[in-house]
């Protein structure tokens, strides 16, 4: 399960080393460790795959979208029913934290119902919904940042 | 200090202020329409947020939305880079008003020199020499006859709301003076939306040369010397050099020492290109653009310093470090503007860029977006590269410029690599002996 590979100018293997990182591996989860001195360095990764959010890159992995995980961006945005973020800001649920949200799963909404609201720069932008159906799921919490596109709720 | 600064722009200059702030330890935002999702400074930033769809309206111009992520993402400061918002008055008042620091000029600044009468007018009263012509708008054709007969044919009408080039009419005679007001100020309105125009003598073969400037908040300004971008097409700059080949040493630290004075009088602070025609051994002041500029590269090659970081020290409220006795200028550089268009006909040529190969090799900068597989969205800018070479005379650098463009390569995309590498064979541009008029007439002889 473990790999490992050293420099050339390393006299002979230390395998309690290599027993350490590999134990270490496990316990903290990391997928490669390298550890060294002077001339030589030892290098032990774990067996698993390392999946790369989004599509193929070349050496410079994705930022951290300031919002949501980008994985799930790419699986539900053309999820049929999904309603994407038209703007900037931040969501809030409800009108104000004292009364209940707009809507929850399982609401029926008739087109031009209130679904949530999206601040930015001081101002309450209400989405609504284009055509009636059924909640059947919500992506944010009140109080999240969202960009543009960014999925959040899905209407059936 | 400044410790996450928002990128309100993309490409090239996106990634060039990235890496300034990289350099500087400071976290980088960047914001990005759906249409640039894979660029590369989206892929490089530390945090993104995507801000509108991809016409620029909706997005890179979207003031709201810029300043909503830089909310949201606790961004210190917004860099504007060029073109876009950068020298929009009023977002910079926003963004300041926000309590964001904006990294550039004061929004009045940039207001004064954004009208082209109000900055003639502020920079005359500061010393700096002007191109003689109207004291402010004229709507009069009589007014405009008189003028015209004072500072002598042929003349030009500039929108006052205009610049970069755009919404002007030459006048040869008396007789087309009148057409030429009435149009330019119709073409000003529908551009900028301001009719308002004003006269000044047409020069005949001027070179276009702009001075560098840095001026922080504590009174101190020195200039970087000039950059020569009198190679141009229908306005839009193709190559730029420096130092000029036209100017001497002394005619150098005159203009520079002029400039820089008007500029500390004007109290501006941030970086600052003042730009000139300059024919017969005389400057005339055309317009000042309160911004980082494309070519600022070349500058940076020359004095050996970094003007992104500069601009954000200075936006942290700290004093330059150079005094204007320490700034040498060494040896000379060359940038060339690499188009994503036909080299001949000009036609755009956005799509999925192939094999990728940038030149390297010693005094050789690429500063580009550019990687194998991107693809160029048709809805920006055409200007994909900027490929910048350093030597230490100018012949060793017009050598090293034609060697790295032959080692370029964009597959898939038409570029003006080409148009480069021709003009490097023209005896003109390789003796220095050219002005603004050149290019265009090079490229209608074909």
């Amino acid at each position: 399960m473990s790999k490992s590979d050293k420099s050339p100018q390393s006299p002979t293997v230390d395998g309690d080393l290599v027993r350490q990182l590999a134990q270490l591996l496990e316990e903290t989860g990391l997928n490669e460790i390298e550890y060294g001195q002077d001339d030589w360095h030892i290098r032990v990764s774990g067996g698993k795959t390392i999946v790369a959010a989004g599509p193929v890159a070349t050496q410079a992995a994705g930022p951290a979208p300031v919002t949501a995980d980008g994985s799930d961006d790419e699986d539900l945005s053309n999820y049929p029913g999904m309603i994407t973020s038209p703007m900037v800001g931040v969501v809030y649920t409800s009108s104000d934290p004292d009364t209940p949200a707009f809507v929850k799963v399982g609401d029926t909404v008739e087109a031009g119902d209130t679904l949530l609201l999206i601040e930015a720069m001081k101002v309450f932008n209400p989405i609504r919904a284009a055509k009636a159906g059924k909640v059947t799921r919500i992506l944010v919490n009140s109080g999240m940042p969202v960009e543009f596109g960014e999925p959040l709720m899905i209407v059936e | 200090m400044i410790e996450k600064i928002l990128i309100a722009n993309r490409g090239e200059i996106a990634i060039r202020i990235l890496r300034a702030c990289r350099e500087m330890g400071i976290g980088t935002v960047a914001i990005h329409s759906t249409a640039d999702e894979e660029a590369m400074h989206v892929r490089l930033a530390d945090e993104s947020v995507c801000v509108g769809p991809p016409p620029v309206l909706d997005s890179y111009l979207n003031k709201n939305a810029i300043l909503t992520a830089a909310a949201i993402s606790n961004a210190d400061a917004i860099h504007p880079g060029y073109g876009f918002l950068s020298e929009n008055a009023d977002f910079a008042q926003m963004v300041e008003e926000h309590g964001i620091t904006f990294i550039g000029p004061t929004h009045d600044h940039i207001r004064m020199m954004g009208d082209k009468i109000t900055a003639k007018a502020a920079v005359k009263a500061a010393g700096i020499p002007v191109v003689p012509g109207s004291e402010g708008a004229v709507d009069d054709p009589a007014e405009a006859r008189e003028i015209a007969k004072e500072i002598g044919l042929p003349v030009i009408i500039k929108a006052a709301a205009g610049g970069g080039g755009r919404g002007m009419r030459v006048a040869k005679t008396l007789d087309e003076l009148d057409d030429a007001l009435r149009i330019a100020s119709t073409e000003a309105a529908a551009m900028f939306g301001s009719g308002a125009v004003y006269v000044e003598k047409y020069l005949n073969k001027p070179r276009h040369i702009e001075i560098q400037l840095l001026a922080d908040n504590h009174g101190n300004v020195v200039h970087l010397g000039e950059r020569d971008c009198s190679l141009q097409r229908r306005h839009q700059k193709v190559l730029e050099e420096a130092p000029s080949p036209a100017l001497n040493d002394s005619a150098r630290a005159e203009i520079g020492e002029t400039t820089r004075a008007a500029i500390q009088k004007l109290g501006y602070r941030s970086a600052g290109t003042v730009e000139y025609l300059y024919e017969d051994g005389e400057f005339f002041f055309i317009e000042m653009n309160t911004r980082l500029q494309v070519e600022h590269p070349v500058t940076e090659m020359i004095c050996g310093l970094d003007l992104v970081r500069e601009m954000i020290r200075i936006a942290a409220d700290m004093p330059l470090g150079i005094s204007q006795e320490d700034i040498r200028f060494t040896g000379h550089a060359i940038e060339c503007r690499i188009n994503a268009e036909h080299p001949e006909t000009f036609m755009p040529s956005p799509g999925k860029i192939g094999l990728y190969h940038s030149p390297g090799g010693l005094g050789v900068r690429v500063d580009s977006a550019l990687y194998s597989g991107y693809t160029v969205p048709p809805y920006y800018d055409s200007m994909i590269a900027k490929l910048i070479v350093h030597g230490t005379n100018r012949n060793e650098c017009l050598m090293r410029l034609r060697r790295a463009l032959g080692e370029y390569v964009i597959d898939g995309l038409d570029t003006s690599i080409p148009l480069h590498q021709r003009l490097m064979a023209e005896p003109d541009f390789v003796n220095g002996d050219y002005d603004i008029h050149w290019l265009e007439k090079l490229l209608g002889l074909q």
